[in-house]
């Protein structure tokens, strides 16, 4: 027998027309056409199967994954098969799918990303035709060449030139006025007008005959730049990966009851007043009060609490926490943007303001780097006017701008990102947000949740205590797999992993707050079995021993809890449930330790839970580690403030709801792979596992790049250093310049990939 | 040495449609995907049903 089934009734809503409306396309010939984001495609196999089961439908007309960006492209004829039976085979496999909408953010800056490939692949196209041409010059240069040939290619050049500066460098040029019109030096100013000057004197001299023609500097130079460009947009799209947004594309749907019955309705047409029913195993869609019914809620993603908080007539249901035991009917009061969870979202949102974002070491240089060009470029233009012709002066200030290429300069921080972006997406460390890559070098401080974070963030059965392990298990597992509470997702995850196949169990009873029973019939005939805390054990007249009773307090204070089982009266022995830490916890605190770097706990949980942590974890580790006990999730983000006014640079790692204004806050801040959507969407950088001690490994690589950086930023400016003076003096023509140029480009871009090498031995 | 002048802005053109060819490739999401399309070719094409389905439970 299989293990207990998910909620296969969520695809259903997939049938109705205003949620297909929203993704659905209809094709002229009548089938209809939809992009799917799945989860939990790895590998090549994956594509092959969802390719060959989806293809093997009825109706079915296409079927295209696309294993970079998890994206399936379905086409089917609705007549033939409905999108829940396509969705539900893909679910059998395995397969988790929410629709893509082209037009969402992610679609955009596809298509942006889309366009610069366009124009780097314009500007390549030109550097490489160009190129020949310059080829039968410099040959012509040195064996000579008819000044009627000379006059042709120069007119070729420009031919090519022109269409590269107006297509490619466009939003250069453009950006760079932009820029001068708001009184900012940036980096595409020296760029607009090293090609703009370039450009112009070329088509000068090509318009006089002179000898003098660079379109092959303009061309190549604008092509190194947005080769730069793309690799950093490329970085900063991996980043913000697929999965990241699943849950928040996800059409919620909720069930209101009417005068005529019930109906299924998309959360966002819900309004102040509608009355919901809750099944066992829902989130709530909105928040409201308990009109009926008696349950408990799983309020963890925002409290990160994970004991279930009782729900009677009259108490409040916060939208977006799951009703684990019965069936409420509840009145909505506020639907939308005033739930507690846009609350919270709007707190993230408000610390992302205000906070002050890591600048880049290369942000800092550029106005600089480029005031000092732009005066030197002037200073030797005017010189050479006055004391030589405007000839060599015009030559002379555009060297200056074409040697102090800010190529270089502008590769150094984009390629050592990229580079280690991907080096670390490889390894399961998502960077959204590649500048923080550079701070996390300067860490002092490190905040972390303890819930979700430090430990595995779900209930898992630790010990058994019991004469005959096995059978408690079975009879547990059978009268718990009917159940969604946490406690019964632990009992049948341990059946699984004990190896042990589920038994039947009928007659099946819940008493809230207490536990379940039902009746089993194993290999030892039909028994009543009772699963359950030891109020439930009294209530129904099963004694307990006062060895168990202790057994019991001792888990309970370790912030554990205690399942006994019994059957037909007897107490086989009990479970030793909790939220264990998660292996390489302790190597974490150690590790961090070593480095100097100072901790703070933060735990919705009691003092004594706090203190029994404390317990588990290495006490001596080099640098001082505090605990603190009770943190609300505004208090999380006050703890943030508090620190980062003394001076720390604060990085936080969390994985709930609850930590995302303090995630927010933060200097940087790490999200665990398995925590919310909304943590991962306010963090820099996301696990995408679950292993601790890839913080570290990223506070290296961290390190490795800001060293890189400094390196070629060092490069850059050594090169300069030696090239200016002499441009300034004349000394060098724009075509030397030009081929110095990619080469200190070069160096940089070979300096970047070295960083692999460099992180290959460290764990 | 005439003929150059036709050579060159025949190779320009001749650039000019690779141009094309490179965007109309892009259009088409021939660069959406640059690790899948080496794999398919891996995969087994002629599979009855019975292995299919011994396959799917992978």
């Amino acid at each position: 027998m299989e293990p207990p089934p998910g909620k296969p009734a969520d695809l259903d809503q997939y049938a109705l027309q205003e949620v297909q409306q929203e993704f659905v396309r209809e094709l002229p010939d009548g089938s209809k056409q939809a992009h799917l984001m799945v989860e939990g495609i790895h590998c090549a196999a994956c594509v092959w199967l969802i390719e060959k089961a989806l293809s093997g439908m009825d109706g079915v007309s296409r079927a295209e994954v696309n294993l970079v960006h998890h994206r399936l492209l379905l086409e089917w004829r609705a007549e033939q098969v409905a999108l829940p039976d396509i969705l539900k085979r893909l679910a059998a496999l395995g397969y988790a799918a929410v629709p893509f909408n082209l037009e969402s953010v992610e679609g955009k800056l596809k298509q942006r990303n889309r366009q610069l490939l366009f124009r780097m692949g314009f500007a390549g196209f030109g550097a490489m035709n160009i190129m020949w041409i310059s080829i039968a010059l410099y040959a012509g240069a040195f064996s000579g060449i008819s000044s009627e040939y000379r006059h042709f290619f120069h007119w070729v050049s420009w031919a090519i030139a022109t269409p590269v500066l107006l297509y490619s460098g466009g939003p250069i040029i453009s950006a760079a006025l932009r820029g001068l019109r708001q009184g900012r030096l940036g980096m595409d100013l020296p760029v607009a007008i090293g090609a703009l000057a370039t450009y112009s004197y070329s088509l000068w001299q090509t318009s006089q005959g002179g000898a003098h023609v660079y379109f092959d500097t303009v061309v190549t130079f604008l092509f190194v730049i947005l080769v730069g460009r793309y690799l950093e947009a490329l970085a900063r799209s991996n980043a913000s990966s697929a999965t990241l947004r699943l849950l928040e594309l996800q059409p919620r749907m909720a069930t209101r009851v009417t005068a005529d019955g019930e109906e299924r309705v998309a959360v966002r047409k819900l309004i102040a007043g509608d009355r919901l029913r809750v099944r066992s195993g829902d989130k709530v869609p909105a928040d409201g009060i308990v009109l009926s019914g008696d349950s408990h809620t799983d309020e963890s993603m925002l409290t990160g609490e994970f004991r279930l908080v009782h729900k009677r007539v009259g108490d409040r249901l916060a939208g977006g926490t799951v009703n684990v035991e019965g069936s409420l009917i509840m009145q909505v009061e506020q639907a939308g943007s005033g739930t507690v969870l846009a609350r919270i979202i709007h707190l993230v949102e408000s610390a992302q303001g205000s906070k002050a974002r890591v600048q880049r070491l290369a942000d800092r240089i550029v106005p600089w780097f480029v005031a000092v060009t732009l005066l030197l470029s002037a200073c030797t233009f005017l010189y050479w006017w006055m004391h030589s012709d405007f000839d060599i002066a015009l030559l002379s200030a555009t060297a200056v701008l074409i040697i102090t290429c800010p190529c270089a300069l502008g590769l150094a921080t984009p390629m050592a990102i990229a580079v280690s972006t991907g080096f670390a997406a490889r390894n399961g460390v998502l960077v959204r947000n590649g500048e923080a890559l550079e701070g996390l070098s300067g860490i002092t401080h490190v905040v972390m949740d303890k819930t979700g974070t430090l430990t595995e963030g779900r209930m898992q059965v630790v010990d058994i205590i019991a004469a005959d392990s096995d059978r408690l298990l079975k009879l547990a597992g059978a009268v718990e797999r009917h159940y969604s509470h946490p406690l019964a997702v632990a009992v049948c995850a341990s059946v699984e992993s004990a190896g042990l196949c589920f038994i039947d169990s009928h007659d099946q009873q819940l008493l809230p707050g207490l536990g379940v029973g039902g009746r089993v019939g194993d290999e030892q005939g039909d028994c009543e079995v009772w699963v359950g805390n030891e109020k439930l054990m009294q209530s129904v007249g099963i004694e307990v021993a006062a060895g168990t009773r202790e057994a019991c307090a001792r888990i309970e204070s370790q912030m554990g809890s205690a399942v006994l089982v019994a059957a037909d009266g007897v107490l086989l022995g009990l479970l030793h449930i909790e939220d264990k830490l998660r292996t390489g916890a302790v190597d974490l605190i150690a590790s961090l330790g070593r480095q100097g770097i100072a901790m703070t706990l933060l735990t919705g949980d009691s003092p004594a839970a706090a203190h029994y942590l404390q317990q588990q974890l290495p006490t001596s580790v080099g640098a001082p580690m505090h605990v603190m006990a009770g943190v609300l999730p505004a208090e999380k983000a006050r703890e943030v403030v508090a620190l980062q006014k003394r001076g720390e640079h604060v990085l936080m790692v969390g994985d709930g709801i609850n930590d995302a204004p303090a995630l927010a806050q933060a200097d940087i801040s790490i999200a665990m792979g398995g925590g919310t959507d909304v943590s991962m969407e306010c963090s820099d950088i996301v696990l995408m596992g679950s292993d601790l001690q890839k913080i570290p490994w990223a506070l290296s690589l961290g390190r490795r790049t800001l060293r890189t950086v400094r390196q070629n930023l060092m490069l850059s400016l050594i090169y300069n250093i030696i090239l200016v003076p002499a441009a300034m003096a004349a000394w060098v023509t724009p075509v030397f310049a030009a081929l110095a140029m990619p080469l200190s480009s070069l160096l940089v871009i070979g300096n970047a990939i070295l960083i692999r090498r460099h992180m290959q031995g460290v764990k | 040495m005439n003929v150059i002048y036709g050579l060159i802005p025949g190779m320009i053109l001749l650039g000019l449609v690779s141009v094309l060819v490179f965007f109309w490739a892009v259009k088409n999401g021939q660069y959406d995907d640059m690790e899948g399309p080496a794999h398919r070719i891996l995969d087994d094409d002629d599979m009855d049903e019975s292995d299919r389905d011994s396959d799917s439970s992978l």
